[in-house]
């Protein structure tokens, strides 16, 4: 359960290729990065299988079910975290996750269990207003998950995260271990180290798949470095 | 089927409570909106109202300028308060058919216009003497709810396509206004039949007609608006 397969997708911003005949599939389970330099296109490609975008051309798919901005079925599948929280200021967490809770379905007692998880729950009665970037953050993890979903899609998941709510997403990964994953990150440390396989995106098209999980952070520095253009290709 | 009914249901009744809540906390829509109208009122009082032999014209042109205003402002504010956090991204990942949130965000702007709306009615009465007839009141409500109803029919889906617009302030009422000239027109002849004892059935029939075509046009176009 949850494997994506994307199939010559290209989307068209205007008279903006921001993706370009991509191609790839990640296994039920499997734990992918998205690594890329600025504008690489990595963001656009997470909207489109986040079901916010659809592909000009090609098609994306998960589990053989075809993802379109209609595919309710699969948005049951999907939880997303976007470079927003994708909440509301002036509501506190709590009623945020309860909003979200309800309407999809889930026990509202779920809420206090995510919140533990993400070290919210004493600052849950707060307004999200009040709350810091690292926070909000957090905040936008447990409203992915709360719906138990079979495929996380997290976009720069570790900007403005201090140490302690990076260690809190890792653990959160690790109960999603046998879930797929797609991490799109510039953190290429973190990134890496909870990935077994990076996609490296120059200019909307992904120019390396290389496993991670039998290299260390430094060897996957270096290919990413040859992959776009910032060391010497020898 | 009856599950998807269900989920739909849930969905409305989920936004329109949130879009509630959002207002009850911030009151930035209503608290403006009724100043505004209070302003109109009293402005009107000022300048017409010992110039015009019936009350009821002038009354009539404050309680739909406040509408206007009112409308455009919070269905503005609505998608900007929805742009600020990607509130509206959220929404749009639920597992439901789009078109239920663009009916719970029609469900609850009409509710605040239509608060605004009937402010702006109380103050006609004190501050220019307006003189309703008891009787007419339900008329009058109905009315206002229909054209609050047609006015925010598009203002949801116009307020959602410029929201990220650099000049979102201008575009809204430009493009706006325009559409709903049959609702503003309808509002202003009905409350004028009202107040006269008038037939009402005619311009009814035109308020209820287009407040369906535009109530349709965005559930079946909603999804390609929010779609990047």
């Amino acid at each position: 359960m949850g494997s994506i397969h994307v199939d010559g997708v290209t989307k068209r911003l205007g008279s903006t290729v921001a993706v370009r005949d991509v191609s790839f599939t990640v296994e039920s389970g499997e734990h992918v990065g998205l690594f890329g330099p600025n504008g690489a296109g990595k963001t656009t490609l997470m909207q489109m299988l986040s079901t916010l975008s659809a592909p000009s051309e090609g098609r994306i798919r998960i589990d053989d079910t075809e993802v379109t901005p209609d595919a309710t079925d699969v948005r049951r599948k999907l939880g997303v975290v976007g470079h927003r929280p994708m909440v509301y200021g002036t509501l506190t967490a709590r009623e945020n996750l309860r909003l979200h809770a309800r309407l999809r379905g889930v026990n509202t007692e779920r809420v206090e269990r995510v919140l533990e998880q993400v070290n919210l729950r004493t600052r849950a009665s707060t307004r999200v207003e009040e709350y810091s970037h690292g926070m909000r953050k957090r905040l936008a993890i447990a409203r992915s998950v709360l719906h138990d979903p079979t495929v996380l899609l997290l976009d720069e998941p570790y900007t403005g995260l201090d140490q302690r709510s990076a260690a809190d997403l890792r653990r959160i990964l690790e109960q999603f271990a046998d879930r797929t994953v797609v991490i799109a990150t510039h953190d290429l440390e973190r990134g890496a180290s909870v990935c077994d396989r990076a996609l490296v995106l120059v200019d909307g098209d992904v120019v390396r798949d290389v496993r991670t999980d039998d290299r260390d952070a430094d060897a996957f520095k270096r290919v990413y470095e040859r992959a776009i253009g910032l060391a010497d290709p020898r | 089927m009856i599950d998807a009914v269900r989920d739909y249901r849930r969905v409305v009744l989920e936004v329109v409570r949130k879009d509630l809540l959002v207002e009850l906390r911030s009151r930035q829509v209503l608290n403006t909106a009724a100043v505004f109208s209070l302003l109109v009122v009293v402005i009107f009082a000022f300048s017409f109202a010992r110039s015009f032999q019936d009350v009821s014209v002038v009354a009539s042109g404050a309680l739909w300028i406040a509408f206007v205003f009112a409308g455009t402002f919070g269905v503005s504010q609505n998608a900007a308060s929805e742009e600020a956090d990607a509130g509206l991204d959220g929404l749009l990942l639920v597992p439901v058919d789009r078109s239920a949130i663009y009916v719970g965000k029609v469900l609850s702007n009409t509710a605040f216009t239509t608060a605004v709306a009937l402010v702006t009615l109380c103050c006609t009465v004190v501050f220019l003497g307006f003189d309703v007839d008891p009787a007419s009141i339900p008329l009058l409500l109905l009315v206002v709810v229909l054209a609050a109803f047609g006015f925010t029919s598009t203002g949801v889906l116009v307020a959602t396509m410029t929201t990220r617009a650099r000049l979102r302030e201008l575009l809204l009422p430009l493009l706006l206004v325009p559409l709903v000239i049959p609702v503003l027109l309808a509002g202003v002849e009905l409350t004028r039949a009202i107040i006269d004892g008038l037939p009402t059935a005619s311009w009814l029939q035109l308020l209820l007609v287009y407040d369906g075509v535009l109530f349709l046009t965005g559930l079946a176009t909603f999804e390609y608006v929010v779609e990047r």
